[in-house]
């Protein structure tokens, strides 16, 4: 008896009795399907956090610093960056401006901080002349902003290319004057966009001089910036130099401060990746495991449902190996069935997780989906083997003799 | 000489009280060719003598030689590989595999030999032709009558040429005019030269073949030649 013949035959009492066969499945079906959702929502997680820090560039240091009292620290940090010459190509803060309403509008198209489509909505962002260079935009047009029109609060903006084709459509922006919660703010440049796929608010920036705190940002506290190195090494160096620099500025009564370098974030990133993907897909993988035992108790009773048939095979000369083969295969078969519908389902399932929680779209990659699938028949083949020895165990003499 | 029992004994239970011995002590030789008939009562050790000679079971003591070969030192395997080639068995309840069709039921011997499909299909059909149930290869069991099936089943036990076919109450399901068909069949067998070993309780159908051996106790009465009408 060839494998073939013995996989015809699987198939054969597979679909001699479907509603079992399926019922029998359904165990490897969720089990896979689990597996490949969840690893694939954490690695989709996982390539939009990478895909975001490397549309910022490398070398880039987040900063967190405030006093309780409420004093502002970003001329100070300025400064200091300013006599890192060697090291810190830029600084900038970065606050994000979620008011109520906000919206940048000119003639009849608007674009607002809180629309309805979320690829449409308008990222506005107070921070300094170095923003554009620490974030890795470019200009495409016009100026970015200055010294001056920080500090004196000149209401200017910058626009990323998408607000600008959105407000603009074809007409160059620079010098136009836009109106921001009823004030006129004069377009002085505009960014290229980066078209990174999963994060278009990228390019949908407004950038404004973070002096506008006041008026813009209801005078809340600046707490977070970004300081962009020259090089790895130097951003290793200056996170030491500005994290010492602030804890002398800011000691640990008065208030707080963290250096963050996103180097390390990056890095850290696959280690995440790595043990979230373990986890997650360990957990899942308990369930494809449960999905085992079903097969096993099905296969236990599918033997002694059959014993009679195994006697017949055996009478006419089936070896004990013929038989360890067609209940092997008929095990394999019926998880590799459910492994492929498991997938099936898994990659339907990424595509709406992906969509609905992430926003984006996300196909399992082939390490997991050759990875569930292998799996399943592995697993048909351990929990298939102690029915299939049992089978062909059973002495023909006996086997014959059973109604 | 295909068949040489000596002293075979089978004993369940050795050495308890409930002891019982199924065969005691049966010594028989079978020529190549022969017709026997095996006849006994209800729990006489007929059966279990059939399964000692179509090496389904092993006996507890005693010599066995099939074809010049001592058969009860030899390995789960061997015997399987002696069923398969040397030995068609059809039984008193047919036993066809519900699930395939009459043509892979009489394929199945081959392809347990590792027969490649064609060359089997092309064996099993002509098996099927010679019972004369050719139209029928794709039925399935269900589909057909009780005398259609044992056809089937008798196609699968020649189809593999073995040297001898053991019948183990090939009639008893079966009415006297089906019935007398398949004995027709087995009375055709041994005109080709195949031997055949047929078990049965009915003296009617032990009286149509040429040598009767009567069992009891697990030992043989008598074992005797007889004329018959057929011949």
């Amino acid at each position: 008896m060839t494998v073939m013949q013995s996989f015809r035959m699987a198939l054969k009492s597979i679909s001699a009795k479907k509603m079992r066969s399926f019922l029998t499945m359904l165990g490897i079906i969720i089990g896979v399907a689990s597996v490949v959702i969840l690893v694939s929502v954490i690695q989709a997680q996982n390539k939009k956090s990478l895909e975001y820090l490397e549309s910022q560039g490398t070398n880039k240091l987040t900063v967190s610093a405030y006093r309780w009292t409420g004093g502002d620290i970003s001329r100070d940090l300025y400064d200091y960056c300013l006599g890192l010459s060697d090291l810190v190509v830029g600084v900038t803060p970065e606050v994000h401006l979620y008011n109520d309403g906000l919206s940048v509008k000119y003639g009849t198209h608007t674009v607002s901080a809180t629309a309805e489509d979320w690829r449409k909505s308008g990222q506005f962002i107070l921070g300094s002349d170095q923003y554009g260079l620490c974030n890795n935009y470019k200009l495409s047009a016009g100026r970015d902003l200055t010294r001056m029109d920080i500090d004196n609060y000149q209401n200017v903006c910058v626009l990323g290319g998408g607000v600008a084709e959105t407000l603009f459509n074809l007409v160059n922006p620079v010098g136009k004057s836009v109106t921001i919660l009823g004030t006129p703010y004069t377009v002085v440049g505009v960014y290229q966009k980066k078209n990174v796929d999963n994060w278009p608010e990228l390019d949908n920036l407004i950038l404004l001089p973070y002096s506008l705190n006041r008026t813009l940002g209801n005078n809340q506290t600046i707490s977070e910036y970004s300081v962009k190195a020259v090089s790895a090494s130097a951003a290793d160096v200056a996170a030491i130099r500005i994290q010492g620099y602030l804890s002398a500025l800011i000691p640990e009564s008065s208030g707080y401060s963290h250096v963050q370098n996103n180097n390390q974030s990056m890095d850290s990133m696959d280690e995440m990746l790595m043990a979230q993907s373990l986890v997650l897909g360990g957990i899942a993988g308990i369930s494809l495991l449960v999905g085992g035992i079903g097969i096993m108790n099905i296969m236990l009773v599918t033997v002694t449902e059959r014993t009679r048939e195994i006697g017949i095979r055996k009478a006419i000369g089936a070896s004990r190996r013929s038989i360890i083969l067609q209940f092997l295969i008929e095990a394999s078969v019926i998880c590799a069935i459910g492994g492929i519908i498991g997938i099936l389902l898994g990659f339907l399932g990424t595509l709406i997780a992906a969509k609905l929680l992430l926003k984006m779209l996300f196909l399992p990659g082939e390490g997991i989906t050759i990875g569930a699938f292998a799996f399943s028949v592995v697993l048909g083949i351990i929990f298939g083997l102690y029915p299939a020895i049992k089978a062909s165990g059973l002495q023909p003499v006996e086997a014959l003799r059973a109604e | 000489m295909l068949i040489e029992l000596k002293d075979i004994y089978k004993i369940y239970r050795e050495g308890e009280e409930s002891e019982v011995r199924a065969l005691d002590g049966v010594s028989l030789t079978i020529d190549r060719g022969e017709f026997v008939a095996i006849v006994g009562a209800s729990g006489s050790g007929k059966s279990t003598l059939m399964n000692v000679l179509g090496c389904l079971d092993i006996p507890t003591y005693g010599e066995y030689r099939l074809d010049g070969a001592e058969i009860t030192t030899r390995t789960d395997a061997q015997l399987a590989q002696i069923r398969n080639r040397q030995i068609g068995f059809i039984f008193q309840g047919y036993n066809l595999i519900p699930e395939l069709t009459a043509l892979e039921n009489v394929a199945l011997p081959l392809a347990y030999q590792g027969m490649h499909m064609q060359q089997r299909n092309e064996t099993a059909m002509e098996a099927l032709e010679k019972v004369g149930m050719a139209l029928r290869a794709q039925s399935h069991p269900s589909e057909l009558s009780g005398g259609q099936q044992q056809r089937i089943a008798i196609a699968r036990a020649i189809a593999a040429h073995p040297s001898m076919i053991m019948a183990d109450e090939p009639t008893g399901a079966l009415d006297s005019k089906t019935g007398k068909q398949v004995l027709e069949m087995l009375q055709q067998l041994y005109r080709e030269g195949t031997t055949v070993i047929l078990i049965t309780h009915d003296l009617s159908i032990a009286a149509t073949v040429p040598r009767v051996i009567r069992i009891s106790d697990g030992k043989i009465l008598s074992d005797e030649m007889q004329e018959v009408d057929w011949l």
